[in-house]
């Protein structure tokens, strides 16, 4: 692909996030004014311990060019422990996922605070940019073609 | 051995401490080995124990029909011992409930030994009942048990992409691995599950992918090693690549070995304020 | 085809100038399943809220996406005006539009494609939504208090006059906390012991105040509305149904070395004692630790002289339950320990300043009970080696505050102003003394505060230094102080006759094991987390459990109280009802399906999953599943996200709703 392409290309980006961190810091990042690009896709879950790696596929298999899966700093869990868990479940999900040769550039994690709108729209601001300059997840298109 | 085997199981059919046990056998000298229920006393002549007793009869333990002819001993081999620990664990073997006899194995395979007997460190089973036979044979010195794994990730990523993507074009979803699986138990796998459909069910490289990363993290932590998926796969796929990968992260995360010992809670569903995330943000 | 409004709000300019609202509404209105879509100025006002009903029943719809604010701040709303028009409120979805789209976008033709887009997942999800009933969750209208400082005392007497049965624990012998060996309370210098003790009795008459004192809380069960309690009520060995409170055992007991732990150790008691003289319940208790009949079998004079037959050395610790619908927890404070011995190992203690060496070193709490009138002394303010009155107090403020090095890191808040108290209380008893103070920084926020501080320095003569104590020793009998006084900029070294650390306020022992019990948060010093510091101050994060007094944090008598009936108002509040209503948006699980592997109960955060069993009509077993209560689950969903089978799955953000939506994408 060419650069000129790759620089009009806008990725598809979706955001599993819960519903008392990282969507309130996003709210946050709104109430703020706070600009960062609009490819992003937020889903609304109650917790991170709610969003399995199916859901992850899933979004791949929908042409997503990169997934964001975000929630309650440690400690900070609406719900005590939803985060500790899925923490554990990432861990060993992206080293699977690292055998499989799937680019680990295509999924971020993060822990967004509800007070951390800035963090919100720094963190998107700066992973669109990259997915720009990955260009399309062709490897995964070609495998749901 | 085959010998004390069979009066083994004979006296535990004849005094009725069991109603059944799961076993080897063949029907012909030449023919495949494959898993028989004997009833009756007389039936232990047909238990066989060679080379080619590759399956792993805890799969059995868990099925409908065997739990209806009520108490069993089970053969195991030190691999398979492993997997009765998980299902221990899992609530879905009650230990009591079965008399396990062990199986000295120097190994399974001819004329080549299988390739997780070539690593194997359980020779001689664990937490069994009672064992027969022996064996001085261990687990060669200084062995990494990752070693296939090590040697993968030296490709790229795009070479293991396109490694894989070979080998799940072949995946007809027959679903032979999760029939063979001790520890695919459900009763409705999230593959069959309709609303919604998770997990494409047409064997296209789409579907196929989904599945396989599926079963293959269901087994997170929870896998033995025992290689049954990886032979009776009929497209030959490298499951066990996939699951000896998991394996590593468990132990190298966590320092969790799945089937080794039934007091270390499971490493799926329990946590550590401290486990690391130096991936998150 | 489903009938889905959609409605999309300008607010005002907030959306509508970076939206074009009119371009995606008509864009929306091609979505499969959308009946129409409409856009107004301000969606959440009155004729907003009109149109929004009146169109549920025009149309007859079967859901309603609206497209406006974050859920957070308007979805109760529209499920209210959902409810009004008889649509289940549950199937309402929200667009956020406004805080993830127009607030953040400049662009007008990418804000708007994204509206659309977002609005286009919100209809996928509205589409799978399920009507859900609110869960109706009986109530019982009794409390419990655990601690029966004046916070517990507040609040159960606030509960029991409102008319509720409370149930008070209360783990020492008597009820009265910290509180009930105070001398004189600032910023009034009314003697504690006065304005506490009619309350203490009043509790222990109250008609609705069931009282367990030396008792303890084992085990907390059941959820909001319906807890049970389980405590553990220590021997005691008195019957105190017989006894008297006559005082005979007490004062015939030959066993007299125990420490006063009233006193805290400035004085000793008997081994058979009552905790105080105007304890309530005032019935003594035996110390098993200090009784030689207890110990050796021998002895036995209480018994003999009880004309009550009240003594039962044979007594066991005993177990009971009490049913419960709300837990008001007040287990309050003590004082970091200033010896080298700590329970923390964070804290490393003063051993610069003598504590436990010098017997004419103590800590605040012991300069209470030196100046209280019915403390050891009678009042008399004379140091604990040779009963000698002191003519030279140094006053220590902030030991192991504000010190992360050795102590905690926070202020305990209190100190400024018990310090000035008690050079007030010395020079009031001890004119020709002189009290000196060594503070960091003087802190008497709060009515009256700051002038009672200054009369100590003003009209009693107290003075104070700026700086920190580096190190106490003994001289002839004298306690060698050192310093500096940072204001002065010189070194200060006073030869004192008794010194008196103000030492940090911790959580009581045993706070974050209850704290456990109850699943309540806790900080890292184990105070209790209320659940939102400005809107929720009294609230935990576990539905039914409130919080009051010290155990949240360093405070003072009048905040505690006041705590005391915010907590009690909220359990009033919850009380007012006849029942209690859930959320219904919780886990549940396909019973048939489950495979029973109980991955999902190892993980419930809340432990609201239990194993049972299906059994067909003649009681044959079936099948094992996993079984949530509903009472319990807090829906978070990490149950769903475990299950291998997704046998579990969580109504509102079940996987119909979410996969419809990524279809969406
Ligand atoms: C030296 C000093 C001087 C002070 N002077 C003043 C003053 O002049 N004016 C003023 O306003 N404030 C003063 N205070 C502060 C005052 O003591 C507190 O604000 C007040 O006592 C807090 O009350 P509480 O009920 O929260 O805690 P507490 O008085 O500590 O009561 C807690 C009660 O709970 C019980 N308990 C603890 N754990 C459990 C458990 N697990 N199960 C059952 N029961 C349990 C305890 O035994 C205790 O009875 C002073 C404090 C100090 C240290
Ligand atoms: S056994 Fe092999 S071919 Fe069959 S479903 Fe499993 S991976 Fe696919
Ligand atoms: S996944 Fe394969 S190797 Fe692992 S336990 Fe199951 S059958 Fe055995
Ligand atoms: S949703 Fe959360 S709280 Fe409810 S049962 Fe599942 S894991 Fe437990
Ligand atoms: S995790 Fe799923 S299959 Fe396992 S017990 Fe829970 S609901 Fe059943
Ligand atoms: S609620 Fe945010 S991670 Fe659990």
């Amino acid at each position: 692909m060419s650069e000129t392409e790759k620089t009009a290309f806008e990725p598809k980006i979706v955001a599993y996030v819960c519903n008392w961190c990282t969507y309130l810091g996003a709210d946050l990042a709104g109430t703020n004014r706070l600009e960062y690009p609009s490819n992003v896709r937020i889903v609304r879950l109650p917790c991170t311990g709610r969003i399995d790696f199916n859901l992850i596929i899933k979004a791949f298999e929908m042409g997503a060019d990169m997934v964001v899966v975000s929630g309650c700093h440690p400690g900070d869990c609406h719900y005590t422990a939803g985060n500790y868990h899925a923490r554990r479940r990432w861990t060993l999900f992206r080293d699977l996922l690292e055998t499989m040769g799937i680019d680990l550039n295509r999924i971020h994690f993060a822990w967004i605070s509800a007070a951390e709108g800035k963090k919100f729209a720094e963190f998107i601001t700066e992973i669109t940019d990259k997915a720009r300059q990955l260009g399309p997840y062709q490897a995964y298109r070609e495998i749901c073609e | 051995m085959i010998e004390e085997i069979r009066q083994t199981c004979r006296t535990l059919l004849e005094a009725g401490t069991v109603n059944v046990v799961i076993a080897y056998g063949q029907s012909n000298p030449d023919g495949p080995v494959h898993p028989i229920f004997v009833t009756k006393p007389d039936d232990v002549e047909k238990i066989v124990w060679n080379k080619q007793c590759f399956a792993n009869l805890t799969t059995y333990l868990t099925r409908k029909e065997v739990k209806s002819l009520g108490k069993a001993a089970i053969l195991v081999k030190g691999c398979d011992a492993r997997s009765l620990v998980v299902l221990v664990q899992e609530s879905q073997v009650e230990r009591s409930d079965v008399h396990v006899i062990g199986l000295a194995c120097e190994g399974v395979g001819e004329p080549e030994l299988a390739g997780k007997c070539r690593v194997c460190e359980v020779h001689m089973p664990v937490g069994v009942d009672v064992t027969i036979g022996s064996t001085e044979a261990a687990a060669p010195e200084g062995q990494n048990r990752y070693a296939l794994v090590d040697e993968f990730m030296k490709k790229s990523p795009e070479e293991r992409m396109a490694f894989w993507k070979q080998e799940f074009e072949r995946c007809v979803r027959c679903y032979a691995c999760r029939g063979v699986c001790p520890l695919c138990y459900c009763n409705q796998c999230i593959v069959d599950k309709n609303r919604p459909v998770v997990i494409d069910t047409s064997a296209t490289l789409k579907g196929n992918f989904a599945w396989n990363i599926t079963r293959a993290f269901h087994l997170a932590g929870r896998c033995v090693s025992c290689g049954e998926c990886t032979r009776v796969c009929p497209a030959g796929i490298d499951l066990r690549m996939l699951n000896a990968s998991l394996a590593q992260s468990a132990e190298k995360h966590f320092n969790y070995r799945a089937g080794m010992d039934p007091e270390t809670p499971p490493v799926i569903g329990t946590y550590n304020a401290e486990d690391k995330e130096n991936f998150i943000r | 085809m489903a009938r889905i409004g959609v409605f999309i709000c300008w607010c005002g300019e907030n959306i509508a100038r970076t939206v074009d609202v009119k371009r995606a509404t008509e864009e929306v209105e091609q979505i499969p399943g959308v009946r129409f879509a409409i856009d107004y100025k301000y969606m959440c006002s009155d004729p907003g809220q009109t149109m929004v009903r009146d169109k549920i029943i025009a149309e007859r719809l079967q859901g309603l996406v609206i497209a406006s604010c974050s859920p957070h701040m308007h979805m109760k709303t529209f499920r209210a005006a959902a409810k009004a028009a008889g649509l289940n409120p549950y199937l309402v979805e929200m667009a956020n539009i406004r805080e993830h789209c127009s607030w953040v976008h400049q662009n007008r033709e990418e804000a708007t494609a994204k509206a659309v887009e977002l609005i286009r997942l919100a209809v996928g999800k509205v589409i799978q939504d399920k009507p859900l009933d609110a869960i109706k969750v009986p109530l019982t209208k009794r409390a419990l208090v655990i601690g029966a400082g004046v916070a517990g005392i507040q609040a159960s007497l606030d509960i029991a006059e409102a008319g509720h049965e409370v149930v008070l624990v209360e783990r020492e012998p008597s009820i009265g906390g910290k509180m009930a060996g105070l001398s004189e309370t600032f910023p009034t210098l009314d003697c504690s012991q006065c304005i506490l003790t009619p309350r203490m009795v009043e509790t222990g008459q109250h008609p609705n105040i069931k009282l367990y004192t030396w008792s303890e809380i084992e085990s907390v069960d059941g959820s909001v509305g319906n807890f049970t309690v389980t405590i553990r009520k220590k021997a005691r060995y008195i019957d105190m149904s017989k006894c008297t409170g006559c005082g005979e055992c007490w004062n015939k007991c030959p066993m007299s070395k125990t420490l006063n732990d009233f006193d805290y150790g400035l004085s000793k008691r008997k081994a058979i004692y009552l905790a105080f003289p105007q304890a309530v319940p005032a019935r003594p208790v035996i110390d098993k630790n200090a009784c030689t009949k207890l110990k050796t079998g021998k002895c036995g004079i209480c018994a003999k002289v009880c004309a009550a037959g009240a003594i039962n050395y044979e007594d066991q610790d005993e177990i009971v339950t009490e049913q419960v619908g709300a837990i008001v927890v007040a287990t309050g404070y003590k004082l970091y320990s200033i010896g080298q011995e700590q329970d923390n190992e964070k804290y490393t203690g003063y051993g610069e300043y003598g504590y436990g060496k010098y017997p004419d070193v103590i800590d605040a709490l012991q300069f209470e009970r030196l100046s209280s009138a019915s403390g050891p002394t009678g009042g008399e303010i004379r140091r604990p080696s040779d009963g000698a009155v002191p003519k030279s107090v140094v006053f220590i403020a902030c030991v192991g505050s504000r010190d992360p090095a050795k102590g905690v890191s926070y202020c305990s808040k209190i100190c400024c102003m018990y310090t000035a108290k008690h050079t007030m209380l010395y020079k009031h008893k001890v004119h020709e003394g002189t009290a000196h103070v060594f503070y960091m920084d003087i802190r008497a926020g709060g009515k009256n505060y700051d002038e009672f501080v200054r009369r100590a320095i003003e009209k009693d003569g107290a003075k104070y230094y700026r700086g920190r104590v580096s190190k106490i020793t003994e001289e002839n009998g004298k306690l060698i102080v050192r310093a500096a006084d940072t204001l002065a900029g010189v070194p200060v070294t006073i030869e004192a006759d008794m010194v008196v650390l103000a030492s940090a306020m911790l959580p009581s022992t045993g706070a974050t094991e209850l704290a456990q019990k109850l699943k309540v948060g806790y900080d890292e010093y184990g105070f209790l987390s209320e659940s939102h510091p400005k809107l929720r101050p009294v609230e935990t994060n576990s539905a039914g459990v409130f919080i009051c007094g010290a155990c949240h944090g360093p405070k003072d008598i009048p905040e505690a109280v006041a705590q005391a009936s915010a907590a009690a108002g909220k359990v009033q509040v919850m009380f007012a009802r006849n029942e209690l209503t859930r959320d219904p948006e919780i886990a549940k699980i396909n019973e048939q399906n489950c495979a029973a592997c109980y991955a999902c109960v190892r993980t419930c955060p809340y432990n609201a999953i239990e194993k049972a069993e299906i059994r067909d009509r003649q009681g044959n077993l079936v099948k094992m599943t996993a079984r949530v209560n509903p009472g319990l689950c807090m829906g978070c969903g990490t149950c769903v996200a475990v299950c291998p089978s997704k046998s579990a799955d969580i109504d509102g953000f079940s996987e119909s709703q979410i996969y419809e939506m990524i279809k969406n994408l």
